[in-house]
């Protein structure tokens, strides 16, 4: 008679673990089949009888395309969330590498001040911003308010020190010997930073860029005051497409949730495809809202 | 693939340990502190001074009138804050009703998720076939923007057409008529949608420190043993204490913070129930254009976020980690 060995760090009995995983399984998945549902659902008969439509409508997911400025939205959701991101990127870096090498004073406060940063609100910087810009453009006749610099400087109040932060804890775990090694051979700090320490530290990099990228791409507060018509994210323009179904003859529904699926899907599938790597910067800036 | 997160007991998951090179600097020749100058110029520029004149418009009469020259503008001393506290803007709550749907909102929640997590990072602890499929699906929810989730739980609400008032209407708990994005519900609703998207916030960090503990301790509980309930509630949540504290307060300001949930769910005036501080700031400000009575509201939200935002800092423990 052999007993099934127990590995030690078992808590739940396999029946129990088994239940529970099954009913937070369902919890989760309840709302996301609905959206797939509803998304090829057609229009009209969303909200009567039956859950199961009469026919699919998977046209809604071609049609959306011009009922919304859909392309424009994307489009425009990859331009200010990647250039922000890029920059706040290239900046890090740098800001990194000298807090994780260097001491010098004020070290210590810049620490805690990117982390302390993320606990400001973010609505809180939005008005001072929106007041500058606007004065500014008044002032000099300069459009600012609506285009995409206000916005990707906007997204920089986080993405920058965010994108520091995960950065100073990942260079930090380089160890300094290789640059030690570099540098008596002759090389420059600079030469270090780009030909050692950033082809080490690059899943960080990507890492930051990722969730820098995606701080932007998941902004409702700073785009709806900042873009205009032409320049609206996709997120912006989704709730806007969400708020104006409110009262109107046939309510879009299909359509709304197709679209909600095309903007969730590709940060879903980049999660999934990366998450050992994603993972732990979930945590790291878990403060924003 | 398996969630990998270098988390050992007692320090956060964003602790940074660094090693400087203090007395080698001089060897190789000259810092190149210029690197860092970008950052700090822009953090001031787009932080620090913004920072300011969000504290120095909310002692202004300031509107879309006066906007052009913000800095002329007529001077009310305390008077936003009177009204902030007292009166709010002309459609929705003051900032002390918000500031209360903010309070319950974000500790609600968290209390919600914090079980929630625990549970869901249990079932994953030990190995099994099909563990990895598990794990990605429970980080789904969490891992969908923000503003997506709130489409989907607003389609999920809505009056008389929504699955739950379909659901509970068949099970003949609610009138099938029940009203979830108006009135009294909506802060229910809003606090559903919410644990629904971020229980997962508390199922990484758990997980992460359950796979801190060394064996020889759930051994030692086995030897001694200890049944199920026991494990967990003498062994390993004390492990996690500290952990699980720095979970709950991260989520806690995390929840607090949130606009885009209830701004999407409800649009804007929203609710009164669910008209959190940082909607409500938003309302002052963009759309009734009072943005000296924004301000004050935003000054108070970060006083009060100064609070965890100290622990937060000193539970860090920085200074004593890079200190080496």
């Amino acid at each position: 008679m052999r007993r099934r060995k127990r590995d030690p760090q078992e808590i739940l009995p396999p029946p129990v673990r088994i239940v529970a995983i099954v009913v937070l399984a369902v919890l989760v998945l309840i709302p996301l089949a609905y959206t797939l549902l509803l998304s090829v659902t057609p229009d009209a008969e969303v909200g009567t009888g039956s859950l199961i439509p009469s026919q699919w409508a998977f046209g809604n997911y071609i049609q959306m395309w011009s009922t919304v400025s859909l392309a424009q939205g994307l489009g425009n959701s990859l331009i200010v969330s990647g250039i922000a991101s890029v920059i706040a990127v290239i900046l890090a870096v740098g800001a990194a590498y000298i807090l994780t090498r260097f001491t010098f004073r004020g070290r210590l406060s810049y620490l805690y001040s990117l982390v302390g940063l993320q606990t400001v609100p973010n609505v809180m910087l939005l008005l001072p911003l929106f007041v500058l810009f606007a004065s500014t453009q008044a002032a000099i006749h300069i459009r600012l308010v609506g285009t995409y610099p206000a916005v990707i400087i906007t997204y920089l109040t986080f993405a920058l020190p965010f994108a520091t932060w995960l950065l100073v804890s990942y260079l930090g775990s380089i160890p300094v010997d290789l640059e030690e090694a570099a540098l008596v051979d002759g090389a420059t700090r600079l030469q270090t930073l780009r030909l050692i320490i950033v082809p080490l530290a690059l899943p960080g990099l990507v890492v930051a860029l990722v969730f820098a990228f995606l701080t932007g791409w998941n902004d409702v507060l700073f785009a709806s005051v900042l873009t205009s018509t032409e320049t609206r994210t996709l997120a912006v323009q989704l709730q806007a497409f969400s708020s104006a179904q409110e009262g109107g003859a046939l309510p879009l529904y299909g359509q709304l949730m197709g679209a909600a699926v095309v903007s969730a899907l590709p940060v879903v599938i980049l999660y999934m495809a990366f998450q050992r790597y994603l993972v732990g910067g979930l945590t790291a800036g878990g403060v924003k809202g | 693939m398996s969630i990998q997160q270098p988390i050992p007991e007692a320090t956060p998951a964003t602790t940074v340990v660094v090693r400087t090179a203090r007395n080698r600097s001089g060897i190789f020749g000259g810092r190149p502190m210029w690197l860092i100058w970008p950052s700090i110029v822009l953090l001031v520029v787009i932080i620090g001074i913004p920072l300011l004149i969000a504290i120095y418009i909310s002692f202004l009469n300031l509107d879309q009138y006066t906007l052009r020259s913000w800095i002329s503008a007529p001077w009310v001393g305390l008077s936003n804050y009177i009204t902030a506290l007292t009166a709010g803007n002309v459609i929705g709550a003051s900032a002390l009703t918000s500031l209360g749907v903010s309070l319950a909102f974000s500790l609600l929640t968290t209390l919600f998720i914090t079980p929630i997590g625990i549970l869901a990072a249990l079932t994953v602890n030990t190995t099994y076939g099909g563990r990895t499929l598990v794990r990605s699906l429970y980080l789904i929810p969490y891992v969908i923007p923000t503003f997506v989730t709130a489409l989907v739980w607003r389609q999920m609400f809505l009056n008389g057409t929504g699955l739950v008032d379909r659901f509970l209407a068949a099970i003949h708990v609610a009138n099938i008529n029940t009203y979830w994005l108006l009135g009294p519900n909506s802060f229910w609703a809003m606090v559903i949608a919410d644990t629904w998207a971020s229980w997962a916030f508390i199922y990484i960090m758990v997980l992460a420190g359950l796979q801190s503990i060394s064996h020889e301790v759930y051994e030692a509980a086995d030897i001694d043993g200890a049944n199920a309930w026991q494990k967990l509630t003498r062994v390993v949540l004390p492990q996690l204490r500290h952990i699980l504290g720095l979970a709950l307060l991260l989520s806690t300001l995390y929840h607090f913070n949130n606009f885009t949930l209830p701004f999407v769910m409800f649009g804007t005036p929203p609710p009164l129930q669910a008209d959190v501080l940082p909607l409500n700031i938003y309302v002052s400000s963009f759309q009734l254009f009072n943005f000296g009575l924004g301000a004050a509201m935003s000054v108070i939200t970060l006083i009060i976020m100064l609070i965890p935002g100290f622990v937060y800092l000193r539970a860090l423990r920085l200074g004593e980690v890079t200190a080496s």
